[in-house]
Formats: structure tokens, C-alpha cells, sequence
């Protein structure tokens, strides 16, 4: 019987609310720094939006992208756009469209899409009293401009495909590319995703769902609290990650530099609410990635945590994982960091994937900031608080559960 | 033909692809001035917007600048736009 092929993790990009690059990340990461902060936006006679959120202020698209290319990307395109060009470099791979890359494709996650285009034109239709909107709507807006854009920029021939599964989109997308590059249909795979949702109309809908964590501007940067006994919601976020996926021995031929083994993907559905989580559910997600993935509970020495800091939704996913782990969770080390970047939505699974990644390959994973009353209901894991964990890993899960029941677990393994 | 259209198309061409609008002249073709059809859209859509006028959807696919201009010193204002 032939070997599986492996898949090795080779590159990682990101563009970050916190405005530096991907080291300068990791590092206030581990430090327990939050990006989060006030939110506001005045537009004409609209109700100002102010809520603490993390936001991509310093992104500069003509810096990352050129002068002209912004043009025909909605911000959500520009943000992940950049990741890749990021992660790509990182990767040491070389510029130039003109090898054959037939076999390299792009598997990308966002909930939204150009929610800023649409917002924008249905401002022109019924705000300002325009019959017309932009003739580049349909191509800024439609959820799968930023896969394929990623595509032309990098010449990359296989599929090209984008998941829409609300905020495990990313995780889904990173997920699917693993039997792809494991049964040989790809060689290497751009993966990730992007989000841009602070508009008024998506912001007002999460609002309305009464899921927001409340601040002003002293209290924006600990709105979100995951696992604390006083937390209150949590904290939308905007920005994109990619990873540079490759077959293992192509990455080793190429002496590239490899960050950690992606083991095993996981992929299940409630079936039963909308938006009410299920210990069950999630279990199952993460028991399916790490036997994917060629491991056991044994093998795991940390869980980047969906946390989102929700009342409802943050034990659950703790009785989940003592579910799956029985007398060992009580040691395994669990961290939730969207309490510092906040809930990119789509693209939140692989920013969490790139940080669980980093803590494998640097041997240190970063805290829960702002948890220093844990919840009774959260309790039963080891939650890393204050200093980050140091230590060898072996192996780590990144944990995404989406609104509609979908849950989707990525399971790494260290290189080292 | 206008020479404020010339101008304007000048404009948006240095403005969106970093064209010299020197080279903006009405012999020179829409594809070396980098004139894909997204791009054509969306100088259809200015001189509407700039001029108050609707271009319709049937014209013969412009190839040079002249073929464009032509087109657009050839639509009336409409009442009332």
C-alpha cells in the first residue's frame, strides 16, 4: 500500500489589527495584548456606530498591492490578497506567472464577502437617490473574488474554491485542502480567508442579537473576555490569514522551511439549532480530526479554542472537550485569543490555525488575555492565563464552530 | 470631437492604471492602454455619470480611442438627467 502523502505547513501571511507583521503578532500574542478597541463611524445623518472592534486601520492597499489592483477589490479581496502575497513570499516561493503551476489551487473562507460593496451601492440606491450603482459591483462583491484573484495574481491553475460557513468558513477551507494535496490532485494550495464586516448593516445585525460585548474607550480593549465569569460577548473583527500549504516531500525537496505537519481535519453539524451549540457536535469534530490526523487524545498538548466569549456559547465547548479528552482535559492547555484580535468571522479559523501553527513551531502558545475570574461553568482544562505556555508541543487543535451548527477542527503536528 | 472628453478619459486612465495621458490619443488602441472589458464598463459608466447621459447597451465594441469618443460626443444628453 502506497505511503499517504503528507502535507506540510510552509508559509504563513496575515494582515492583522494590531498593523505589524506576522512575527510582531505573535509576539503581543504571547504577551496578552489586545488590538480590540473603540469602534466609531459617522456617516451623515446614520445613528454612529460605536462598539469595540478590531480593526485593520494601518492597512495600506496601495502599499501591498500596488496602485491600480485595489481598484477592483473590495476590502475583504484587498486584505486577503495581501495575506497571500504574504504568506507566498514567506514561503520562499518565487515570483513570476509564467512556471506551470497546474497543479497548485486556492481554497479560501469568508462569511460575507463584499458586504462593504453591496452597502455601499444600496447607499447610492437609497440614501442618495441614484438610480445606478458601480459596473464593478457584481465582481468587487461576489464571495469568491478573493480566491480568485489570489489565483490570476499568483498563477495558481487547480481549483479554486471558496466556503461559506460563517465563521469556520477559513477552517473549512483549510480543512478541504488537505485530501487534495493528500491524494495527489494538488501539489501545493493557497489557503485561508478574509473579512471585512464592519459596515453599518452587519454591525447593526450582530448588535440586534444582543451577542456584542459593550465598551467605551478605557474598556474597549478587555470587552472580550472568553471563559470569565464576566464576560459579555464578543468583538467583531476585520482581517485575513493564509497558510502556504505543500505536499511534504515537494516542500523538502525545495528546502523549505517547515513550520509544522497539517495532520488532520474534522468536519461535523449539529443538526439541530441555528445558533445554539452542541457539546455533542463538537466532540465529534475534534475526536474525527485527531484520528484523521493519525494521533490520540495523548498526543495533544494544546487547543487554540473557538471562544468567542459568549454567555451560552464558551461552556459548551469546554464540556466538549472533556468529553473528548475524559481525565486528561483537566491538564491539556487551552487558550481562546480572539479575547486580542478579536471574531474575524470568516476569516477567524485561520488566523486561530496560524497562531496554533506558530505555538507548535516556536514552542510557546499565547493566553486568554483578560481571564482572571474563569467561569465555574468553564472549567475542567488547564486555560493558560498571564505568561504564555511554554514548552515542546507535540500536537494542537484549532477549534471552529459556525452559526448553522457546522464544526470544523484542524489538527497540527510539530515539524520539529 | 470634445477635447474635455479626451480629457476625461485622460484623467480617469492616469487615475485607475497610471497611463501617461500623453498617450491617451483617439489613434491609439484600448488594449495598449490597458482597456480590458471591466475597465470599459467602468469608462462607459463615468462619461454617463460626468456627462448626464445614457450610452446604450448596443454600440459596436470600441477599439481605439476615437472609436470611444466617437461613441460618446455621439449620445444627447437626456431630458431631465
Amino acid at each position: 500500500m502506497a505511503v499517504p502523502r503528507r502535507v506540510a505547513v510552509t508559509g504563513l501571511g496575515l494582515v492583522n489589527p494590531f498593523g505589524g507583521d506576522l512575527a510582531d503578532f505573535f509576539a503581543r500574542l504571547l504577551r496578552g495584548e489586545s488590538a480590540i478597541r473603540l469602534y466609531t463611524r459617522q456617516d451623515g445623518a446614520l445613528r454612529p456606530l460605536c462598539v469595540p472592534a478590531a480593526r485593520c486601520e494601518n492597512f495600506d492597499a496601495a502599499a501591498a498591492l500596488g496602485e491600480t489592483l485595489p481598484y477592483t477589490m473590495d476590502r475583504y479581496s484587498q486584505l486577503g490578497m495581501a495575506a497571500a502575497l504574504s504568506a507566498w513570499q514567506d514561503a520562499g516561493l518565487p515570483d513570476g506567472k509564467d512556471v506551470p503551476r497546474d497543479d497548485w489551487g486556492v481554497s479560501w473562507g469568508t462569511a460575507l464577502g463584499g458586504t462593504l460593496t453591496f452597502e455601499s451601492g444600496y447607499m447610492e440606491l437609497l440614501r442618495n437617490g441614484r438610480e445606478r450603482v458601480s459596473p464593478l459591483s457584481v465582481v468587487l462583491g461576489m464571495n469568491n473574488a478573493a480566491a480568485s484573484h489570489i489565483s490570476i495574481q499568483l498563477g495558481l491553475g487547480a481549483s479554486c474554491a471558496t466556503y461559506s460557513v460563517a465563521c469556520a468558513s477559513s477552517a473549512v477551507a483549510i480543512g478541504e485542502a488537505l485530501p487534495k494535496i493528500r491524494s495527489g490532485e494538488a501539489t501545493v494550495m493557497v489557503v485561508g480567508g478574509s473579512e471585512a464586516p464592519l459596515s453599518y448593516g452587519v454591525v447593526r445585525a450582530w448588535e440586534a442579537m444582543r451577542v456584542l460585548a459593550g465598551g467605551d474607550e478605557n474598556s474597549a480593549a478587555r470587552a472580550c473576555r472568553p471563559f470569565n465569569s464576566d464576560r459579555q460577548g464578543l468583538v467583531l473583527g476585520e482581517g485575513a490569514g493564509a497558510m502556504v500549504l505543500e505536499e511534504w516531500e515537494h516542500a523538502v525537496q525545495r528546502g523549505a522551511r517547515i513550520y509544522a505537519e497539517f495532520a488532520g481535519f474534522g468536519s461535523t453539524s449539529d443538526h439541530n439549532h441555528l445558533v445554539r451549540p452542541n457539546a455533542n457536535g463538537q466532540a465529534r469534530a475534534m475526536q474525527i480530526a485527531i484520528r484523521d490526523g493519525g494521533l490520540t487524545t495523548e498526543d495533544i498538548d494544546y487547543i487554540n479554542a473557538h471562544g468567542t466569549a459568549t454567555r451560552e456559547g464558551d461552556p459548551i465547548e469546554i464540556a466538549a472537550i472533556r468529553d473528548v479528552f475524559g481525565p486528561r482535559a483537566a491538564g491539556l492547555a487551552v487558550s481562546a485569543t480572539k479575547s486580542m484580535h478579536g471574531h474575524m468571522l470568516g476569516a477567524t479559523g485561520v488566523i486561530e490555525a496560524i497562531i496554533t501553527v506558530l505555538s507548535l513551531a516556536r514552542k510557546q502558545a499565547p493566553p486568554t488575555a483578560y481571564l482572571d475570574n474563569p467561569d465555574r461553568e468553564c472549567a475542567g482544562v488547564r486555560h493558560i492565563t498571564g505568561a504564555p505556555l511554554q514548552g515542546d508541543l507535540r500536537a494542537a487543535l484549532s477549534n471552529s464552530f459556525a452559526f448553522g451548527g457546522s464544526n470544523t477542527v484542524l489538527a497540527f503536528r510539530a515539524a520539529h | 470631437m470634445e477635447r474635455d472628453n479626451l480629457k476625461l478619459l485622460g484623467e480617469f486612465l492616469h487615475t485607475r492604471e497610471k497611463i501617461d495621458p500623453a498617450r491617451v490619443k483617439p489613434e491609439a488602441t484600448l488594449e495598449e492602454l490597458k482597456v480590458d472589458s471591466l475597465l470599459l464598463l467602468e469608462l462607459l459608466f463615468e462619461f454617463e455619470d460626468k456627462l448626464g447621459v445614457k450610452i446604450p447597451n448596443d454600440i459596436p465594441p470600441p477599439k481605439t480611442v476615437g472609436d470611444l469618443l466617437r461613441i460618446v460626443d455621439g449620445i444627447k444628453p437626456s431630458a431631465g438627467a
